[in-house]
């Protein structure tokens, strides 16, 4: 009896694996069947000629450039607010937190990274709001509101990130420079940080990714369809996952469904592409450091 | 013991972190203020339990909750099992090379954006759906059901992970030499051990599934009223404030949308406090 | 006249990690006596007891080259041969550990542990089984009224001997221990010297040993290991 208990355990996890492998590669297999076709030049270039449209001479209205330039300026802005805060908590949590105080950051922070992303947007959508009360109509949702929104989504990731890298130095190694007479700040920043490092930065490349592939944050707050490459932070602009969504529902034809599989292929390469090197980062620079 | 003042830096390190802490509060905030118009005017009860009906006055979000829910649970019915069973593989059953090869596809799928999912299972999924139910659009709970638990199963299946490999070796290694096969050193001593970790991960597996967006926004129909059955069109929480983008910001209708803020913010919350209560309750036991 | 021959190792070498620990051992071991196997630290003795009973398959890094042929159930066997699968290895060629590691459940539990993974479940036949393997290793009378409490509560020797008992449930051919009395007070490590003795006869027992009086007083064959060689004293 138990044999046959243990054997079915033993049977079904194998199809639990099989299944879940299956069915990712169907997915993947379908986007390149689907979008394959498109991925070419014209998928984000469109009309216009490919020089002229990274020089910014001119405006790309059939290919889906905008919205990579959306995509990538989201992710350097977000990560350019996101970055030092997470990391200066990190050091935080770890080095000079502890107590009750620390249940209560590690509680805080475990709900801001539970939070739903769409209510992080709602959150920014607030603000907007908020302050186009108080400077009257001068406000309004665009990149700079979905840079604080995001960096705000990913902000609990790069703390925790940090204060766990911080906190799994070795013992050892923690306590040698302070001996040496270094002050607390000293070790940090000369000792623990560089030992940390790799965790830390692979950290940040998976929260690249989360910024990337995120719809719900931007689609309150400054994502729009059609806007071409924002020319302030304060104008709308368009992102790669809007984009996906938005030809989901208005597509006009098989070309332009075509070319919403060509956006879903290249987001889904440079969401995987920024956590394989994360991953691969963590594992190559840790040997380098250690045996350099 | 000398006091020593913080330098410059350090002062900045506990900016950051406070400036963190008070803007996770200060979301809730945000959400209660601006829907405690809406909390005061109507019973909270009406509010839950009513259906959306804005031409009757009626801004209830009982449907989106109902949806929520229904659509929550029954993907984690599907993504559970599958989660549990590809943990189990990854940790005992596989050839000791294919384990970590699986382990970095199951990390890679953790970065796969929901709306390429949703996008793929639209065009997929949806079309067999309309064949099968025979009627409709095809976009129901059920179409999105199998799509949210391929999102949720892979950070499961690596919290799962993670808690049987910290089972300690001296138990597993005295297992194998006593003649254990990989599947009763699963069921008799690792799982008895590590199920707290298997607890803390359908908590937040849970909360996941509550909190998707994309997946229910682009696959489930997006109805206004109660699902009766999972093969209605439907509307989840997270759908709902992605749709009700009125130009009105005074208009109940938007109020209504932090109502459903205000009660995904307050679930997360409370999956959070019973996470860490659970892992402090069961560390405490050891 | 010369015992039968229980174990057989021909060019046995083991790899860990690239790094060669054991070199080219050609022994022979013989049926129901006890052979001591003494070095020091790092010299490859707990190792060499893995490689008996295949336990270095379940550890990352590890590989063997040679043949190991043990006499079981009548016949001479090579242990890696697929018509012996590993885990009928196991229950034939028991294990005691240097530290003593009782699994997370009761001692009643612990002992009836093996039978449970063999797939006998009959209760009155467990419930005997292990009453007698407990008296066996004289813990019997310390636990009879306690059988379930958890084991790690127990002291070091009767973790031991718990772990002794555990081994010995399902009647095996042969028994290694790695430093059995390391842990223990004299008193314990002399009842455990003579049990080891009475077990003479009905398995053959290759022990770890750092106590050179111990071994003259036990062992009938004594193997001296240094840089990953053995040889016979």
């Amino acid at each position: 009896m138990r044999k046959l208990f243990e054997d079915c355990i033993t049977i079904l996890s194998w199809f639990a694996g099989l299944l879940l492998i299956t069915a990712l590669l169907f997915l993947v297999a379908y986007l390149v069947y689907r979008g394959g076709s498109s991925l070419n030049v014209s998928l984000i270039f469109g009309e216009t000629a490919a020089l002229d449209a990274l020089l910014l001479k001119r405006q790309v209205f059939d290919g889906i450039f905008p919205a990579i330039a959306g995509t990538l300026l989201l992710i350097i802005g977000s990560m350019f607010i996101a970055i030092p805060v997470g990391i200066a908590g990190g050091i935080y949590m770890a080095e000079y937190c502890s107590g009750a105080i620390k249940s209560l950051f590690n509680l805080l922070f475990d709900i801001l990274a539970g939070v739903p992303s769409i209510i992080i947007g709602l959150a920014g959508l607030l603000l907007t709001i908020f302050l186009n009360r108080h400077f009257q109509g001068q406000i309004a949702t665009c990149l700079l509101v979905s840079c604080l929104s995001l960096a705000l989504l990913v902000l609990p990731y790069l703390i925790r990130t940090t204060q766990t890298a911080l906190e799994t130095v070795d013992p050892v190694i923690r306590k040698t420079a302070p001996v040496l007479g270094a002050s607390r700040l000293q070790n940090i920043t000369l000792v623990l940080l560089p030992n940390a490092i790799s965790d830390i930065i692979s950290g940040i490349m998976l929260a690249t990714g989360r910024c990337a592939e995120d719809t719900a944050v931007i689609m309150l707050t400054g994502a729009v369809a059609t806007a071409g490459v924002p020319h302030s932070i304060f104008g709308q602009y368009e992102a790669l996952p809007f984009y996906i969504y938005y030809i989901s529902s208005q597509y006009n034809g098989p070309d332009e469904l075509a070319q919403g599989f060509g956006a879903a292929i290249i987001l889904l390469i440079l969401c995987t592409g920024l956590l394989i090197s994360a991953l691969w980062i963590q594992r190559r620079l840790t040997t380098m450091l250690l045996y350099r | 013991m000398t006091h020593r003042a913080y330098s410059v830096s350090e002062h900045l390190f506990l900016a950051a972190a406070v400036i963190s802490g008070l803007l996770t509060v200060a979301v809730f905030c945000f959400l209660f203020l601006f829907g405690l118009p809406l909390l005061q005017s109507g019973q909270l009860t009406d509010l839950l339990f009513s259906p959306w009906a804005p031409a009757k006055g009626l801004y209830g979000i009982y449907p989106m909750l109902k949806t929520s829910l229904l659509l929550a649970l029954l993907s984690m019915a599907i993504a559970f099992p599958i989660s549990l069973g590809c943990s189990f593989i990854i940790t005992s059953l596989a050839p000791v090379r294919l384990r970590g090869f699986l382990l970095a596809v199951i990390r890679v799928m953790t970065g796969i954006p929901t709306v390429v999912y949703s996008f793929a299972a639209l065009f997929l999924l949806v079309p067999l759906m309309r064949n099968l139910i025979g009627h409709g659009t095809g976009m129901t709970i059920l179409t999105a059901t199998p799509v949210l638990a391929m999102v949720i199963a892979p950070t499961m299946i690596l919290f799962f992970v993670n808690s049987f490999t910290r089972v300690s070796t001296a138990y597993t290694l005295a297992t194998d030499a006593l003649g254990g096969s990989e599947t009763q050193k699963l069921l008799y001593v690792i799982l008895p051990q590590a199920w707290p970790g298997v607890v803390n991960g359908v908590l937040l597996g849970f909360g996941r599934a509550m909190g998707d967006t994309m997946v229910s926004l682009m696959l489930a129909g997006n109805s206004i009223g109660v699902p009766e059955s999972v093969t209605e069109s439907a509307r989840t929480l997270t759908a709902h404030i992605a749709l009700v983008m009125a130009f009105d910001f005074d208009s109940m209708e938007f109020k209504s949308v932090f109502v459903c803020g205000l009660f995904l913010y307050i679930l997360t919350a409370v999956l959070m406090m019973l996470f860490r209560m659970s892992t402090a309750y069961f560390s405490g036991r050891k | 006249m010369e015992a039968p021959m229980k174990i057989k190792t021909q060019s046995l070498c083991f790899y860990y990690r690239g790094k060669q620990v054991l070199h080219d051992i050609n022994l022979q071991l013989p049926a129901n006596q006890i052979t001591a196997i003494t070095g020091p630290s790092g010299s490859g003795k707990s190792t060499f007891l893995m490689t008996l009973n295949r336990l270095w398959e379940e550890i990352d890094g590890c590989s063997i080259s040679g043949n190991v042929t043990m006499a079981l159930d009548g016949q001479l066997k090579n242990i890696h041969d697929p018509s012996i699968p590993v885990r009928e290895l196991r229950r034939k060629v028991g294990m005691v550990f240097q530290q003593p590691n009782p699994l997370p459940m009761s001692i009643y539990k612990n002992a009836a542990f093996p039978l449970r993974l063999a797939h006998i479940n009959d209760k009155s036949r467990i419930k005997e089984s292990v009453e007698s393997v407990l008296k066996q290793v004289c813990l019997w009378d310390e636990v009879k009224d306690r059988l379930d409490d958890d084991g790690r509560l127990l002291s070091g020797g009767q973790q031991q001997r718990l772990c002794l008992a555990r081994a010995l449930v399902l009647n095996p051919e042969v028994l290694l221990l790695d430093e059995p009395t390391s842990s223990l007070d004299p008193e314990a490590s002399a009842a455990i010297e003579e049990l080891l003795l009475s077990l003479k006869s009905q398995c053959t027992l290759i022990m770890v040993s750092h106590y050179q009086d111990q071994i003259k007083r036990i062992a009938d064959l004594h193997v001296k290991v240094l840089n990953g060689r053995f040889h016979i004293e």
